[in-house]
């Protein structure tokens, strides 16, 4: 056994280049898959991860969605947020009044979406997640100073806005004490294109006493249904209407991402698939173009009195040993193509991703290596060893 | 001793049916030198791959020391290639990715002889035909004569009784001829049955018996 090792390996390295490019040619396809698959599983983490810093969160909006159209059915009171916070389970509840409201930086006049809030409820729900670019987050007393993101600070106006700079906004004077980073997919439009005050200033810019969303934590996922139910109930109750409120867990947002999932897992799976018959055809090809060329050296050796028997194992050998190589190669390679392809699509996309390699892919893609490299080698050595030596020595 | 009856080997080309072999009936005696001339297509290295076991009969038999070649199956006549038969052929056929010495050794490999013991004895057969210091050589590294030389002492690995030679002078010149020529009566005095094949008048002259072949039959 230990001598048709060797036989194997003398005969692999003397073959050097037919034997790197035979490695190659598997390690191509094999690469292929793994990138493939894990940048998909990169992907699909990166959502969902993201997705679930979100679960425990319930938006509460004054109106109703029907499709893609939302309408707004006036504001919240504070004894809609007194009732709210009876509810047992919550962990925090963030008020926030919004609207769009003019606002001019050099000479510039652009309508722009404000949000204002109680500062640390605000916080916790954008600061944390989003972090801030340059300069400091609101105080409960900064009346006259504004955080804005970044879209507002690099595209809004003809030129960029810095932090102390000024923005009159419906008429007040605002100072800039900080500009967010920008936001990572599903914070994009929550925060890039606003302007955040404080619930104060808000008020008197806005000149409203109406609260547009109130965002509730709650401490168990599990029970955040039960809680938006209950929620919807009792603000309606208040309204004497029975679709005052939609109540919305950040868990049936994440169901419906969820559906998407399975199609771009579907859209995935097919992708590996085609990947696979490319793999193969191409570990196919360059096993039978490397076997079938030693036709004529399989006729010697059953000249010399090989058996086909001997003449099989020792190609199941040379044969499984380049595949295992070039599987293992086309793993490393395709990390790598998976990592590059992440970084790239982070860099571009703005995304937070990282591929995500698994074990299962990677034993997935040495065991395609071997299965289809042996069978696609053996194949033409049976031929071969079938002939009878003359013809396989006349072979050329 | 080998013998064949009415040994007849018909290739199919398209339509056309060609006799390279016609009802040979032939007999060798352990020990003989023969060599077998005639034109060229008159079947004689057909006649020599039926005897070495290496292509299998359209219909005859060929005995091989009472056993019927034709009736054994594909392990058996490979066993027979590998313990009885010695082949060299006129292209010499080594395995370009092995040195001299593990060419000669291979089909001790095949016959499950340990490691050590193969190389053992590939390197004193390579020393009998004189080529002692071109062990670690590779073919593409030898003159035809030194190759068709290995070749010859790969040939006789598991010491076969009998050598056939498929026109074993035809790829090198005539003093090399000669020398090779030399080996092999030299394994003829020592009992091997020696068939060759060869064009060349000089190397018929030194078998002991010369048979003529035309149009696939053995003439008398
Ligand atoms: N594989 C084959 N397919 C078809 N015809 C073949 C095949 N092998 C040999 N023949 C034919 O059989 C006949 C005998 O061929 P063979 O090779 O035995 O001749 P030969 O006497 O060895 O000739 P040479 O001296 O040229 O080597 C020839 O007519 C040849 O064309
Ligand atoms: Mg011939």
């Amino acid at each position: 056994m230990r001598d048709k090792f060797l036989m194997a390996y003398r005969s692999i390295r003397e073959r050097r280049t037919r034997s790197i490019l035979t490695v190659l040619g598997i390690a191509v396809g094999i690469a292929a898959i793994v990138a493939l698959m894990s940048v998909g599983y990169g992907m699909e983490e990166a959502i969902t991860s993201e997705l679930t810093v979100y679960a425990d969160v319930i938006a509460v909006f004054p109106g109703k969605i029907t499709g893609p159209r939302y309408v707004e059915l006036g504001g919240f009171t504070d004894r809609d947020v007194r009732d709210v916070q009876r509810i047992g389970g919550i962990k925090s509840i963030a008020t926030m009044t919004y609207d769009a409201a003019e606002v001019e930086y050099r000479n510039k006049r652009v309508p722009i979406f404000i949000i204002g809030g109680d500062t640390k409820e605000l916080g916790s729900f954008y600061l944390e997640p989003v972090g801030l670019k340059e300069g400091r987050w609101l105080r409960e007393n900064d009346y006259k100073a504004c955080v804005i993101g970044y879209r507002v600070a690099n595209e809004f106006f003809s030129e960029k806005v810095h932090v102390n700079d000024k923005l009159v906004i419906n008429g007040k004077k605002f100072i800039v004490v900080g500009i967010f980073e920008k936001g990572s997919m599903l914070y994009a439009n929550d925060v890039d294109p606003h302007i955040f005050l404080t619930l104060r200033a808000t008020k008197e810019v806005l000149q409203t006493h109406e609260i547009k969303h109130i965002l509730v934590r709650v401490y168990n996922i599990e029970e955040a249904e039960a809680i938006a139910g209950e929620i919807k109930e009792r603000i309606n109750a208040n309204h004497g209407l029975d679709d005052f409120a939609t109540a919305m867990t950040m868990g049936s947002v994440i169901d419906q991402i969820g559906t998407v999932f399975t199609i771009i897992r579907g859209v995935l799976v097919g992708i590996a698939a085609i990947a696979l018959v490319v793999a193969s055809t191409g570990i196919m090809n360059t096993m039978l173009m490397s076997v079938m060329e030693r036709t004529h050296e399989i006729g010697v050796m059953k000249a010399i009195g090989a058996k086909d028997s001997d003449i099989l194992s020792l190609f199941l050998l040379e044969s499984s040993m380049v595949s295992l190589v070039g599987g293992a190669v086309g793993c490393g390679f395709g990390v790598i193509v998976a990592e590059v392809i992440s970084f790239c699509a982070s860099t571009a996309l703005g995304i937070e991703m990282t591929a995500v390699v698994k074990p299962a892919v990677l034993f997935g893609g040495i065991a395609v290596a071997m299965v289809v490299g042996v069978l696609s080698g053996l194949y033409p050595a049976r031929n071969a060893s079938m002939m009878s030596p003359v013809e396989a020595v006349r072979y050329e | 001793m080998i013998r064949t009856e009415h040994l007849t080997k018909v290739y199919r080309m398209g339509e056309a049916d060609v006799y390279a072999l016609r009802e040979v009936n032939l007999e060798i005696k352990d020990g003989e030198f023969i060599a077998i001339l005639g034109p060229s297509g008159s079947g004689k290295s057909t006649l020599l791959n039926m005897i070495g076991c290496l292509d299998t009969p359209t219909s005859g038999s060929v005995f091989i020391d009472g056993i019927d070649t034709a009736s054994l199956n594909e392990n058996e006549r490979a066993e027979m290639r590998r313990e009885k038969i010695g082949f060299i052929f006129q292209q010499f056929n080594l395995i370009h990715t092995l040195n001299a010495l593990e060419n000669v050794a291979l089909p001790m490999f095949f016959a499950g002889v340990k490691r050590k013991k193969r190389l053992e004895r590939a390197e004193e057969l390579l020393v009998n035909v004189g080529l002692g210091d071109r062990m670690y050589h590779k073919p593409s590294e030898l003159s035809g004569g030194e190759q068709q030389r290995v070749a010859i002492a790969r040939a006789l690995s598991n010491d076969p009784e009998i050598i056939i030679g498929d026109e074993p002078t035809g790829n090198v010149d005539t003093e090399t001829g000669r020398a090779i020529m030399d080996i092999l009566e030299g394994l003829n005095k020592e009992g091997r049955t020696i068939i060759v094949v060869t064009h060349n008048a000089e190397v018929a002259a030194r078998a002991g018996i010369r048979k003529r072949m035309r149009d696939g039959r053995v003439l008398d």
